[in-house]
Parts: structure tokens; C-alpha cells; sequence
């Protein structure tokens, strides 16, 4: 056991630069880790702040159903499938991709324990996840029950283990796409495939859930029959911590950790074998020497960076996500009104918002299709590579930012299109719809990279550290996610805002930054690289 | 060729990995750079090929400052550092054909320079893999014929036998040979003594930073073997 705890510390220390914040001596560094700890502690403290209001304003409906216990059950239902969601993706990458592998599995330590690791690793980096929804809600009810002491005894102990099946449930899915790929050819590709196809069945599959429990006239009842029957473990855990029962604890428990033992144990049976058929390529046929195609510099960057994004499928799937989920919603929105939608996600006022914000929520899709903000710590070891070369670093910037545009702007174009059918927007509006996801796309991209060659990590042994894990991507997130949310809080807050004008001067601005941005990576861009 | 002039390098803390170093490489020289582990020998190479930056002295390409003019600088060099990770998702021909683009070579003389190295280190007929696939020296073996492809003025190479079979070191030092007899330069570190002291027609010797001897190999040398020369200066400066 002692071992899988050194292990998952090892990768815990590479995550988010922990490691190196710790032990650097250099004054510059160590600034800056302040500063990054500084802006963490305030982001988490914000999202625990609108986490509390959230909860508080969704217990107030609760409470007039008699239902408060639905809150835990909604929330630990969420948290569930929100890790869920995000480990499918990313757990092939985890459990099998990083470079240390010979090393690790050449230790005198159980294959089990090594699986056992990588899974714990996924386990806590979505437990902050669970932390930040499932304590403020677990304090609203609290506030709102007053419940006996058992309450926090059982809410504390079960605490720890909510993410833990949705993340085994996640992970046994990605290591089935990983073993039936990995019988293939064109394994890694067939890996983003398989994964894109099953979010988008589950997705649609769960939608369908939604649809047919709408029409009980029972709402607080067909509430929560609609969320046991989601996530059936959001039952066992309400009967545990709301009425204390202590089998169904017992029971919440054991499932969680029955699960974890004995996914590590049979996973441990394959795990080489999945491996190898993984990162193994196969032998072509012997090559003789054919006629080579020549190419500028800038063409030569931008094709060894899209097959750089295209053999890896953690890029692809976590930067991917964004604009198949951009697309799925547009194709969607053809078939089901935005009102439609609207009654299905618990969004009333979904379709006025679509109308006024359609061109921030496509936005909010490519700022989560980020692929600048991992491309420079990509590199790695093979920096040396560019940086012995004869070329402008502003060339090699600006290969990394058409990359990200090249995934970017054609998802756009066909879903800003879907919008204005299934919409049916204005001229104006049709136009802005259009418009203001390329700026943000362009925006997206270059504070990505500039971030990136700011905060880069070219030491890492798996890429999923780089990323989803890296400083880069989190500020680069965070940013993109808050210059998303600035014009949303002027129209909630100002009454009487003209949404479009709001728009079109908030995309003048926008577009005016990707100016500024553009003009320092050409002045300042080799500066930022000789750093590196 | 290269000129290194008081060159310094500190690292953070203030510590002189190299310090006041000052050589000259004349064209058709092979120069070899001798040192024990982390005597300053691949700082001082990454500093003439421009990968890391640097505050005193002057290091000059063909009469061109590494500092003022680093790009034209790296189009008349080729690099190889002592452990060349390629990019594992190309093949063995797209990367040549990358840096052939890089370095703005013609189709007809990558064709032929591609096609005449990778026959001399027995490579062609991996070409088409993936460089995921390749051997530590086969990626050593593509490495060296990326470097030769665009005919450089100056080669620079960390520690470039390491990895390699009998077969492909002999080769390569016969390519060392044949491209300083055209007038270009060498400029590489080794631990391989007798390989230094049979190819080299310089040496340098570096310790903790500092330049100890250098000059023409049979002066460094003098009666007895480079070897020699080595443990005694290294012990006894």
C-alpha cells in the first residue's frame, strides 16, 4: 500500500509545478509561484462563493418542494458526472501515456498498485472539484435543516469517496477504448474517436432521461426519481448522510472502494499488454528514397504542429471537447427548440439568453479549445530543435496560434451558421454571431501561447501534466473564461443595455487586444523564446 | 570560423559554469572540446549555437556575433546535442524534410544529401517509420544527417559517438574528415580520448569552467598520450 502512496506522490509533485515551487531557489521563480498560489487560493474561494449562492438559491426551491434532501442528492449527482465527463477523456492518457513507464514498471512494485496510482491521481485531481460543489452545499443544508451530528460524521466520511466510482466507471471506459484501439493500426486515432463517439451517445442518451421525467406532475418527486435514476449511487448516499442509515453508508462506502480494488487488481492483468499495443508503431515497408516536397518555413511549422496535435490523443480529446460539444449543440438545436432545450437543462430563460449571448456561448466553447496555452511546454526535449534553427521565433509562434485556428474556425463557421437557422437571428445579430467567436478565437489562441511561453514546463513525463495540469493552461482558462464573463455581468447588471451594441463594442475591444497581442509577439516574441 | 572571446557564463546564484573562455576554430579544423562531467563543455556549445543566452564575452560565427545576428548565425551551423530527442511523431523522412524546409535547402539537394547519408549509415529503408520506433542510435544516426543536409559551415556536436555502433562511428568520422578537407569546421566534445586524439587536430581541455590548454593536438599532447595528458592536468591543476 505504502507504495502506491509513493507513487501518487511522485506524480502529484510534477503537478502544477508543485515540485518546483518547493525547492527553487531562484527569487523570480519563487515570486512567481506566490503569485500563481495567490491567484489559485482566490479562484477557489470565488468558485466555493458562487458554489454557496448556487446551492443556496437552488435549496430555497427545494425547500418548497419538502425536498431538501434533493439538494445533496443533485449536487453529489453533478459532481458525479462532471467527473465522470472529464476523466473519460483523459483517464487513457493517465493510466497509460507517460514517459517514466520503463522506469515505474521496472520497480519491485505490483502492477496493481502501479494502476492503482494513476488512478488516484485522476481521484484527486477531480476531489477539488467535489470539495468546491459538495461543502457549500453540504452547508447550506446544514443552515437549512439543522440536521443531528451524524449528519457531519456521515457527510465528512462519504465526502472522500463521491468521485471515486464515477472516476473507476470513467477510467474502466477509457481503458476499454484503449484496448480495443490499441488492436489497431491507427490505435491513438481510433482512441479519440471511440471516446468523442461514446461522450456523444451518453450525452444524448442522458438527454433522453431528462425528456420523458419532465412530463411527471409531481415535480419534487419526479425529481428525484429523474436523479436516481441518472445516477442510482446519489440514492444510497442520501439515505446515508440525510436519514443515517448506516448500511446504505456502509454500503456507499464498500462500492466505492470494492470498485477501486478490484478495477486496479484486473486492470493489472492487461495493463502491459495494452501498453505496448498503444505506443507501439508498426514497421512500414522498407523505404526507398522518393521525390521530397519543399515548403516555406511557416507551412513546414504549422504541418509538424498539426501532426503534432493529431498523434496525441490526450491533446485532442481535451482540447477537442470544446468544439464537439459546440457542434453537438448546434446539430442538436435543429431538432429541439432552445425552449425545448431550455425545459430539459432547468434553464427557463435559456432561449433569451441564446438570442442575446449566442455569440459568448460559442466563445466560451473555443476558449476551451485551447491548444496554444500546452504547445510551447509540448516541446519538451525538443526545444533544441527550434531554438538551433534559422528561424524568427515569431514564425514559430504564429505556427502554434494557425494550429489552434485551424481546429477552431471551421467549427465555428458551420455552428455560428446552425445558430443563425435554428435562431433565426437579425442581421445584426446574425452577423455578431458570426464575427465575435473569430475574434475570441484569434484571442484565445495568442493569450494561449503568450501565457505559455510566460509560464511554460518543458520537464514532464507524462503529457496529461502538461496538459490539463500546467500553470499555463489554468491561467490561460481562467482568463478566457473571465474576459467571457465581463460583458454578461454588464447586461445581467446594467438594465436597458442594448445587447447587441454591448457586443459589437465588446468585439472592438476584443479585437483591438489581439492587435496589442500580436504586435508583442512580434516585437517581444524572441525574447520570450531565448527564456525559455 | 568560431571565435570565442571571454566568453562567461553564471547561473543563477552566481555560480561560473564557464568562465573567461576564449578559443578560435579555423575552417577545416576539427577541434575537440575535453572535459570531465559538468566541466562546462555543453554550456559553452549551447551558447555558440545560440540556445543559451549570455551576458559577457563575444562568440562569432564565420565573423557573424552570435548575440547580434543569431539567425544568420544558426543557417551556416548544425547542432547535435549529446541526447537528440526528434520529434517521436514524424517519420524519419518528414523530420529530414523539416528541417530541409528550415534551413531552405533545394529539393534536388536534399534529395541527394538525404539519400547519399542515410545509404552511408544504412538508415534508408527506416525512413518511412516513425521515429517512436527508432533505436537510441538510430535517432542519433538521423540526427547527425539532419545536421548534414544543408552543407553547414560549422558543425557542432555534444558528445556524438555515444550511442552509435563501430560501423556509423567510423562513418561519421569519415564525414568529419571529408567536410573539413571542403573547408568547413568542427567543434565537438567527447570522452573518448583516443577518438579525440586520432581525429582532432585540435584540443581543448576544460575544467570547472576554465579553459586549462589548448592548441594543435600533437603540442597538447606532446610525448605521451592525450590520455595522460588529461588525468595529469586534471588532477594536478
Amino acid at each position: 500500500m505504502i507504495n502506491i502512496w509513493r507513487l501518487t506522490k511522485l506524480q502529484l509533485l510534477s503537478s502544477f509545478g508543485l515540485n518546483k515551487a518547493l525547492h527553487t531557489k531562484d527569487p523570480a521563480e519563487r515570486r512567481k509561484a506566490l503569485l500563481l498560489s495567490i491567484a489559485m487560493i482566490a479562484g477557489i474561494l470565488m468558485i466555493g462563493f458562487v458554489s454557496y449562492g448556487y446551492s443556496l438559491m437552488m435549496a430555497k426551491t427545494f425547500e418548497q418542494l419538502g425536498r431538501l434532501d434533493l439538494l445533496l442528492a443533485v449536487m453529489m449527482t453533478v459532481t458525479s458526472l462532471v467527473g465522470f465527463f472529464t476523466t473519460v477523456y483523459k483517464a487513457s492518457g493517465v493510466l497509460f501515456s507517460y514517459k517514466d513507464y520503463d522506469m515505474i514498471m521496472s520497480l519491485p512494485v505490483k502492477t496493481s498498485h502501479v494502476v492503482a496510482s494513476r488512478v488516484l491521481q485522476l481521484y484527486v485531481m477531480n476531489l477539488f472539484f467535489t470539495l468546491l460543489v459538495m461543502l457549500p452545499a453540504g452547508a447550506v443544508y446544514a443552515l437549512l435543516v439543522k440536521p443531528g451530528v451524524l449528519f457531519y460524521l456521515f457527510f465528512l466520511m462519504t465526502l472522500l469517496f463521491i468521485s471515486l466510482l464515477p472516476i473507476i466507471a470513467a477510467t474502466i471506459v477509457g481503458s476499454l477504448i484503449s484496448w480495443v484501439s490499441s488492436r489497431f493500426r491507427a490505435s491513438r486515432m481510433l482512441s479519440i474517436l471511440f471516446t468523442f463517439v461514446f461522450m456523444i451517445a451518453l450525452m444524448l442518451g442522458s438527454f433522453m432521461i431528462n425528456g420523458e421525467e419532465q412530463q411527471l406532475t409531481d415535480v419534487g418527486e419526479g425529481l428525484g426519481k429523474m436523479i436516481f435514476k441518472l445516477y442510482p449511487l446519489a440514492s444510497v448516499y442520501v439515505d446515508a448522510v440525510c436519514s443515517y442509515r448506516v448500511p446504505a453508508l456502509i454500503l456507499f462506502i464498500a462500492v466505492s472502494v470494492l470498485a477501486f480494488v478490484l478495477f486496479s487488481t484486473v486492470l493489472a492483468t492487461r495493463y502491459k499488454a495494452i501498453h505496448t499495443g498503444l505506443m507501439t508503431s508498426r514497421a512500414g515497408r522498407k523505404y526507398t528514397m522518393k521525390p521530397l516536397q519543399e515548403s516555406s518555413v511557416f507551412k513546414a511549422l504549422y504541418l509538424k504542429e498539426l501532426r503534432r496535435y493529431f498523434s496525441s490523443a490526450n491533446y485532442v480529446l481535451n482540447t477537442g471537447v470544446g468544439m464537439v460539444l459546440l457542434l453537438l449543440m448546434s446539430v442538436s438545436l435543429l431538432f429541439v427548440s432552445s425552449e425545448k432545450l431550455g425545459t430539459i437543462l432547468a434553464i427557463p430563460q435559456l432561449s433569451e439568453y441564446l438570442n442575446t449571448f449566442s455569440p459568448l456561448v460559442v466563445s466560451l466553447f473555443v476558449i476551451l479549445s485551447c491548444t496554444t496555452s500546452s504547445s510551447i511546454s509540448l516541446e519538451g526535449n525538443h526545444l533544441w530543435i527550434l531554438t538551433s534553427s534559422p528561424v524568427s521565433k515569431q514564425v514559430i509562434i504564429l505556427s502554434k496560434v494557425a494550429v489552434n485556428l485551424t481546429i477552431t474556425l471551421p467549427v465555428i463557421a458551420v455552428s455560428s451558421v446552425l445558430f443563425v437557422v435554428t435562431l433565426e437571428t437579425g442581421w445584426t445579430e446574425s452577423l455578431l454571431l458570426l464575427v465575435i467567436p473569430v475574434i475570441y478565437a484569434c484571442y484565445s489562441a495568442m493569450l494561449g501561447v503568450i501565457v505559455n511561453l510566460k509560464l511554460p514546463k518543458l520537464e514532464w513525463t507524462s503529457e496529461v501534466a502538461v496538459i490539463k495540469q500546467s500553470a499555463a493552461v489554468l491561467v490561460s482558462m481562467v482568463i478566457g473564461v473571465l474576459t467571457l464573463a465581463v460583458p454578461v455581468m454588464l447586461f445581467l447588471l446594467i438594465e436597458q443595455l442594448n445587447g447587441d451594441l454591448l457586443m459589437l463594442i465588446y468585439g472592438v475591444i476584443i479585437a483591438a487586444v489581439c492587435a496589442g497581442m500580436y504586435r508583442y509577439i512580434q516585437t517581444h516574441g524572441e525574447r520570450l523564446f531565448a527564456r525559455l | 570560423m568560431l571565435r570565442i572571446q571571454h566568453f562567461t557564463k553564471s547561473y543563477k546564484g552566481g555560480r561560473k559554469a564557464v568562465d573567461d573562455l576564449s578559443l578560435v576554430v579555423e575552417p577545416g579544423d576539427i577541434y575537440g572540446f575535453i572535459g570531465h562531467n559538468g566541466a562546462g563543455k555543453t554550456t559553452t556549445i549551447r551558447a555558440v549555437v545560440g540556445v543559451l543566452d549570455f551576458e559577457e564575452g563575444e562568440i562569432e560565427i564565420d565573423g557573424i556575433s552570435v548575440k547580434a545576428d543569431p539567425l544568420a548565425c544558426k543557417a551556416k551551423l548544425a547542432y547535435i546535442p549529446d541526447n537528440p530527442d526528434l520529434y517521436d511523431h514524424l517519420t524519419g523522412i518528414q523530420y529530414l524534410n523539416f528541417i530541409g524546409d528550415l534551413f531552405h535547402v533545394s529539393k534536388a539537394e536534399r534529395e541527394r544529401l538525404i539519400g547519399k547519408y542515410s545509404d552511408d549509415f544504412q538508415i534508408t529503408a527506416n525512413l518511412g517509420d516513425m521515429i517512436s520506433s527508432y533505436s537510441h542510435g538510430m535517432k542519433q544516426k538521423l540526427a547527425i544527417i539532419s545536421a548534414l543536409i544543408h552543407e553547414p559551415k560549422l558543425l557542432v556536436l555534444d558528445e556524438p559517438f555515444v550511442g552509435l555502433d563501430p560501423k556509423a562511428a567510423h562513418t561519421l568520422k569519415t564525414i568529419m574528415t571529408d567536410l573539413c578537407s571542403k573547408g568547413s569546421a568542427i567543434f565537438f566534445s567527447t570522452h573518448v580520448l583516443d577518438t579525440a586524439e586520432k581525429l582532432c587536430n585540435k584540443i581543448a581541455i576544460i575544467k570547472d569552467g576554465r579553459l586549462i590548454t589548448h592548441g594543435k593536438t600533437e603540442v597538447v599532447r606532446g610525448e605521451h598520450s592525450l590520455e595522460d595528458v588529461f588525468m595529469e592536468l586534471i588532477d594536478n591543476d
